[in-house]
């Protein structure tokens, strides 16, 4: 189980995160939604140990992040926000290095790395630096990354952005498998379908804070309010249609 | 007609050929200025050659004047050499930009422009470049160029020999700089797509790596009066001559003739190549420019996969990271060659200016034996914290969170252990290599202790130095002149003779007394595994150092602000 506790930070005097705690078990996918600079890349950069907290603690299978930062390490797979990656290698090359840096062994290594190439249709693309990849293809390349080790929770910051719908599909099914067989999903998106299609619960994020956390069942139930209609109201998000008027009258103006 | 989109363009085009294309803009404003004010220093030095050679022309006054004749030759010979060497190092750090690119036709060929239009502007771009750094070799060297005029003024032959010497410079400068575009052209249009950036950055790393070790060669021409005398076979191997030949046959010498024509052919011939590669590019440059999905497939980056399971994990992991590093980023590489060849080519320096090369008898001998005994380990006290540099580099900071997911102990110490090794092969064994096969022809068998007893050196220099190593290559920044620069080059220096001093005398020692080398090698070797196994030690105990801004350490804009 991964469990978060009373999660703070601070960067000099301004509070990004506050005492934010929530748990994630085993064969759950929780959708971490929250609008820009809420806190949500800060929670995920604490969550797979980038970041350490200023207070509270995380924890993954009873292995807490402050007393041993490796070993809670090599039990999260991430696949980050922007896709940054050494671009200057190959797929093959990068997933290579992930790989032997995560001390796999070296037949291992290789069967999985060619098998995930083809799998994730990057096999054609295996002579090229990934200098000419685009963001699809970088992200490709950072799931099988985020993968190559069997994870036991996997960790995804906006994962679907710039994939097709063929890699949206297959990475969805992909996670739903990977948490019916026991795996912890966690991610970050702005994206509601997803939400509501991919996890079993929505943490909601604003200014710091958890605003909301409930099951996704609980949005389909007649009669509720929707995922995006609640997410507007928890995070107290102003009406946009005057916005959006301004804006087409100063572009049909003179 | 200063927004007309042609002279916008230009603009464009002349500030990008100052970027290098491997910096940022805060960087390539700072290297425009440092280049600029190069410029400045190279009129400096420029002032400081004419008092210098001002007194070999208050002795050769008196000379007779084919005596002074000679001298003159040499010394244009040299002027010469100095100018092309400027322009051609400026062309070749900005190589990358000579020729519109596949950024420029997507960017460019999207905006209401004509092709016609967008080579004008890169042409003109190019042209004012060029022009900068030729007119500003010119300036520079007018006061040196003035003094060897002076016969010919005394002559009454002042103007034909002004018109003879202004000519055929500009013309070697010119050929410099179309030599490098002619090379730049010729890979564009040969270079099959996917390895044009790389072979371009190797390409680029070799013309400076080469314009360095050439230095050592450009010093010695004023001192190659005789051989112009004596018509050496070397001169029509030495580009700088056949334009000092050219200025004689434009003089009415008509013994330059085979030198002033070889100056002719290869200014025509790298004027032709350029052209040819820039209308070859202008008629093709929708189908240059894409990537053609089969010359992608076919050809391109490493294939082999194997290669990253050789050794320990970690270790292999990051030396093979590196190579590729050094093999594929032009910032990197050039880097790397650079501060290779600034030490090479001190040596080299050395080496030509040794005196017995040509008899090696018993006394010629012991004389280049110092030279040779100093030479390597010049080269790898440079060389060390040379590429120690190279490393320290960044490469992407953003793109270092892999290596801090997957940091643990064991691989901390094989992270030293690679960058270790890495400095090890570039900076201990390549020098000693290089200069082996000449220690093997002056000292002979004694050249095997000395090479043992400099291996030893070079490892216990390369562990002291690589002591406080904590980090993978490329990761973090570097910041040069952290402390106060006059004292750290005071330091280095003194550091330098004491290091040079003490190991010219051990190996000498270790020529003569055999016991004394085998000692040396027994005692310099522990030492080196003690400071070894201390670091090593120290890298499993400390973390790894990372530089980095994660996302979440920027302060958001704030847009949903209450």
């Amino acid at each position: 189980m991964l469990q978060a506790r009373g999660l703070t930070k601070r960067y000099g005097g301004q509070l990004a995160l506050d005492r934010v705690s929530f748990e994630l078990r085993p064969g759950e996918i929780v959708g971490y939604l929250g609008p820009n600079g809420s806190g949500k890349s800060t929670t995920v950069n604490l969550v797979v140990g980038l970041l350490e907290p200023t207070a509270g603690d995380v924890s993954l299978l009873g292995i807490r992040a402050a007393d041993d930062p490796i070993a809670y390490k090599r039990l999260i797979g991430y696949v980050p926000e922007e896709p940054t990656l050494y671009a200057h290698l190959t797929a093959g090359e990068y997933l290579m290095l992930v790989g032997r840096l995560r001390r796999l062994p070296a037949g291992t290594l290789q069967k999985r790395v060619g098998a995930l190439l083809r799998l994730l249709q990057l096999h054609d693309s295996r002579y090229r630096s990934m200098t000419t990849f685009s963001k699809g293809m970088r992200q490709r390349v950072l799931v099988a990354s985020a993968l190559l080790h069997d994870p036991r929770l996997l960790v995804l910051d906006e994962p679907f952005s710039g994939l097709d719908v063929n890699a949206g599909l297959l990475l969805r099914t992909l996670l739903q498998l990977m948490a019916s067989e026991g795996r912890m999903i966690f991610f970050s998106t702005h994206r509601f379908d997803m939400v509501e299609k991919l996890c079993s619960r929505v943490i909601v994020l604003s200014a710091g804070r958890i605003v909301l956390e409930r099951s996704v069942a609980a949005f389909a139930r007649d009669g509720a309010d929707s995922l995006e209609e609640t997410f507007v109201r928890a995070t107290g998000q102003p009406d946009f249609a005057p916005l959006a008027r301004d804006i087409l009258d100063t572009i049909s103006g003179g | 007609m200063r927004n007309h989109p042609v002279a916008v363009l230009t603009r464009h085009f002349f500030t990008s050929l100052f970027d290098f294309g491997v910096l940022s803009e805060d960087g390539a404003e700072s290297l425009k200025r440092l280049l600029l004010g190069g410029l400045a220093f190279a009129i400096a030095v420029g002032l400081l050659l004419a008092r210098v050679f001002m007194t070999k022309y208050g002795m050769l006054a008196g000379a007779p004047p084919e005596v002074y004749l000679r001298e003159v030759v040499a010394d244009h010979a040299f002027l010469m050499a100095l100018s092309m060497w400027v322009v051609a190092a400026a062309m070749a750090l900005a190589s990358q930009s000579l020729f519109p690119d596949e950024i420029d036709f997507r960017i460019l060929m999207a905006q209401p422009l004509s092709r016609a239009e967008v080579f004008a502007a890169k042409l003109a771009a190019l042209l004012l470049f060029a022009g900068l750094f030729v007119a500003g070799s010119q300036v520079a060297l007018l006061p040196l160029g003035g003094l060897t005029l002076i016969g010919a003024a005394r002559a009454g032959t002042l103007l034909p020999a002004t018109i003879a010497f202004a000519g055929s410079s500009l013309a070697a400068s010119a050929f410099a700089a179309l030599g490098i575009v002619a090379i730049q052209g010729l890979l564009v249009l040969l270079a099959s797509r996917s390895r044009l950036l790389i072979m371009s950055g190797a390409v680029r790393s070799l013309l400076i790596g080469g314009l360095v070790l050439a230095l050592p060669f450009v010093a010695q021409l004023p001192a190659t009066a005789g051989a112009f005398a004596a018509h050496a076979w070397w001169l029509a191997w030495t580009p700088p001559a056949w334009f000092a030949g050219l200025e004689r046959w434009l003089l009415g010498d008509a013994t330059r003739t085979s030198l002033a024509l070889q100056a002719a052919s290869a200014a025509a011939g790298a004027g032709a190549i350029a052209t040819a590669s820039y209308l070859t590019l202008y008629r093709r440059f929708d189908r240059m420019t894409f990537l053609s999905a089969r010359a992608l497939q076919g050809s391109g980056a490493s294939t082999s996969l194997t290669a990253w399971c050789r050794g320990a994990p970690v270790r292999g992991a990051v030396r093979r990271f590196v190579a590729l590093t050094l093999r594929r980023s032009v910032l990197h590489q050039g880097l790397a060659a650079g501060v290779l060849a600034a030490a090479g080519g001190l040596v080299l320096n050395s080496l030509l200016n040794a005196d017995g090369w040509d008899r090696l008898d018993a006394a010629a001998r012991g004389a280049l034996a110092g030279t040779l005994l100093w030479a390597p380990m010049t080269l790898i006290f440079l060389a060390i914290p040379g590429i120690r540099l190279a490393l320290s580099v960044p490469l992407d900071l953003r793109a270092n969170w892999i290596f801090r997911m997957t940091e643990d102990i064991d691989g901390r110490a094989e992270v030293a252990d690679a960058a270790g090794r890495t400095v090890l092969a570039w900076a201990v064994v390549l020098p000693i290599a290089l200069v082996a096969p000449l220690q093997w022809r002056v000292l002979g068998w004694g050249s095997l202790t000395v090479l043992l007893v400099e291996a030893a050196i070079g490892w216990v220099l390369l562990e002291y130095l690589m002591t406080d190593w904590g980090r993978v290559p490329f990761t973090c920044s570097y910041i040069p002149g952290k402390g106060f620069v006059p004292q750290m080059c005071v330091k280095a220096f003194a550091a330098y003779v004491v290091f040079t001093v003490a190991t010219g005398l051990l190996l000498r020692l270790s020529i003569r007394h055999p016991g004394i080398a085998a000692g040396a090698i027994v005692i310099l070797g522990a030492a080196a595994v003690i400071l070894r196994t201390r670091s090593l030690r120290r890298a499993r105990q400390t973390n790894l150092m990372f530089e980095e801004q994660l996302p979440s350490d920027l302060s958001p804009l704030q847009l949903n602000a209450d």
